[in-house]
């Protein structure tokens, strides 16, 4: 890959030791979420300890895809190179069914602008980015949540 | 805490002109802002024996700017320009806002450890986009933002104002009059960025879309300068050259701001309101105890959620209030007289402090806030390192 076509590709998340397994499974199409083995709270972002109870017994577990969207806002600027086409981008938080207040960074693919409010059921996809690296992205729900 | 009570004042406000691409070095700036904080108050650089701030360069994805009197200007440097390290007995160089080294500096001078304390805020806009993820890969808490591309500020600000938006009903035109009178106390401040040009209505509305409901005029403006303020004793203060502003207390939150994805408006609440508690407890003073507020703006939705978070007003109403023109010159409680970071300059709670200050001496000339007793000033955005302050008119002696 050139320096030149690396430039026009959106950042890529690099992951760690801790995260290295929600970037996984979503290469495998799987939102897989850090979960606390002692008091069962679920976790994100993903950390070396529970933030409820402090526990270092924790894992992974996949949820069911299914949210509701919490806020977002519609890029008319590029944030990086790579974004450059994909204006205007709609950034999302979403509110995983799982857990009150479990949020997740992501973007809102299959809607436009005007048909998004607040509390809105959404479910998960994966956008593929490149051969190692899957988005999880969140479109409206099929059915209802 | 409460015997920290009006025991450190603040004698002397210096500022470097705040201006874009400047010819001069950042360090030039801060040393000339130090000289006019001291000049302010009838010293010189013999009697400082403190310098503190937070030297840190805000810049988002790719170059960070580090270069030592270039991009940031650190108290030890600051101390060896200025010929004065020889006595200097401490520096502070907190990592965070600046207002935490403000609090650290009076903790400085209540102890005896120092006389007289300048806390100064350098900043230098570098060259190009200000936000622009230019690294291929993003690691840490950046790996669950900048691969969706809230890598931003504006864009966490813009998540916050939609949800409160949706929640309550406002939009953009809600905001229009206080960014026209913000303005308008910009014009009426000679350090402001913006003096001599005036805003109206229209010009918000048809601004430009950085994320959308956040457009260029809801940010603060980045400039190249430097704010500095000269704090000593309350009994030192009494025989300088100006009319003293005393610090009536402090305080800092803790609240954590979520994690994997940017600020929420919720936890904005919940951070303003600690923030406001411990003030409240520190000082003995409520929400109704000011004359005027100086809001942080980094952006300008914090300035109607700090009005929601002091308890001001209630939750979903802050908007409602600068709508109405409560927080005009004249209104209930003015909000921001002299313009504030969106109008003054980016200089991260200092032009908070220093409207703070000049209020409550009667220095604020066409923007006066008549016999203003006691001004709040708040830093930040109610998430960790939030700060909030009360300073008072002096009344003593
Ligand atoms: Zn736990």
């Amino acid at each position: 890959m050139t320096v030149e076509s690396e430039a026009v590709l959106r950042p890529l998340p690099l992951g760690d030791e801790v995260s290295e397994a929600f970037w996984d499974a979503a290469k495998a199409g799987r939102l897989d979420i850090q979960r606390c083995r002692a008091c069962r709270r679920w976790n994100h972002a993903p950390s070396l300890a529970c933030p409820t109870c402090g526990s270092e017994d924790l894992g992974y577990e996949t949820v069911s895809g299914k949210g509701s969207l919490f806020t977002w806002c519609v890029l008319k600027e590029a944030p990086a190179p790579g974004f450059r086409d994909m204006l205007p981008l709609i950034v999302a938080i979403v509110e995983l069914a799982e857990q009150p207040h479990l949020l997740l960074s992501t973007n809102i693919v299959g809607a436009r602008e005007e048909e998004l409010r607040l509390g809105m059921p959404l479910e998960v996809t994966f956008e593929r980015v490149t051969e190692d690296c899957a988005l999880p992205q969140f479109r409206p729900a099929r059915e209802a949540a | 805490m409460r015997a920290f009570r009006d025991r450190i004042a603040v004698a002397g406000i210096g500022y470097s002109p705040l201006t874009r691409r400047p010819e001069r070095s950042l360090a030039s700036l801060a040393a000339e802002a130090v000289d006019a904080a001291l000049a302010d108050a009838g010293l010189d650089r013999r009697a400082l024996d403190g310098l503190a701030t937070s030297p840190s360069m805000p810049r988002y994805g790719g170059a960070k700017g580090t270069v030592e009197g270039i991009d940031v200007v650190t108290p030890w440097a600051l101390g060896e320009r200025l010929g004065i390290h020889t006595h200097t007995r401490w520096t502070g160089s907190t990592n965070g806002m600046v207002t935490q080294a403000f609090m650290e500096a009076a903790m400085a001078i209540a102890s005896g450890v120092c006389s007289h304390v300048v806390v100064y805020r350098a900043l230098h806009v570098p060259p190009g986009s200000y936000i622009n993820y230019e690294n291929r890969y993003s690691v840490g808490p950046e790996q669950w933002l900048a691969p969706f591309g809230f890598s931003g500020p504006p864009s966490w600000a813009a998540s916050v104002v939609k949800r409160y938006f949706e929640m309550f009903g406002y939009s953009r035109a809600d905001l229009a009059r206080y960014i026209v009178d913000n303005r308008a106390n910009t014009c009426r401040n000679p350090n402001g960025f913006w003096r001599g040009k005036p805003l109206a209505a229209d010009d918000y509305l048809n601004a430009r879309m950085i994320a959308d409901p956040m457009s260029i005029l809801d940010c603060d403006i980045p400039v190249d300068g430097c704010a500095a303020l000269l704090l000593t004793s309350t009994e030192r203060a009494r025989d300088l050259k100006r009319k003293p502003a005393l610090l009536t207390g402090f305080s800092a939150g803790t609240h954590s701001p979520p994690t994997g994805v940017p600020m929420t408006l919720d936890d904005i609440w919940i951070g303003c309101e600690q923030v406001a508690a411990r003030l409240w407890e520190a000082t003995g003073l409520g929400p109704s105890d000011f004359d005027t507020a100086q809001l942080y703006d980094g952006f300008a939705p914090f300035v109607y959620l700090w009005l929601e978070g002091l308890g001001i007003v209630p939750r979903g109403e802050g908007l409602a209030f600068l709508r109405d023109g409560h927080g005009s010159l004249g209104g209930k409680l003015p909000v921001n007289t002299g313009g504030g970071a969106l109008g003054e300059g980016r200089l991260h709670g200092m032009t908070q402090l220093a409207e703070a200050v000049i209020q409550v001496t009667d220095r604020g000339g066409e923007r006066q806030v008549p016999g203003a007793r006691r001004a709040i000033a708040t830093i930040s955005n109610g998430l960790t390192k939030a700060t909030a302050f009360a300073i008072s008119r002096d009344e003593g002696q």
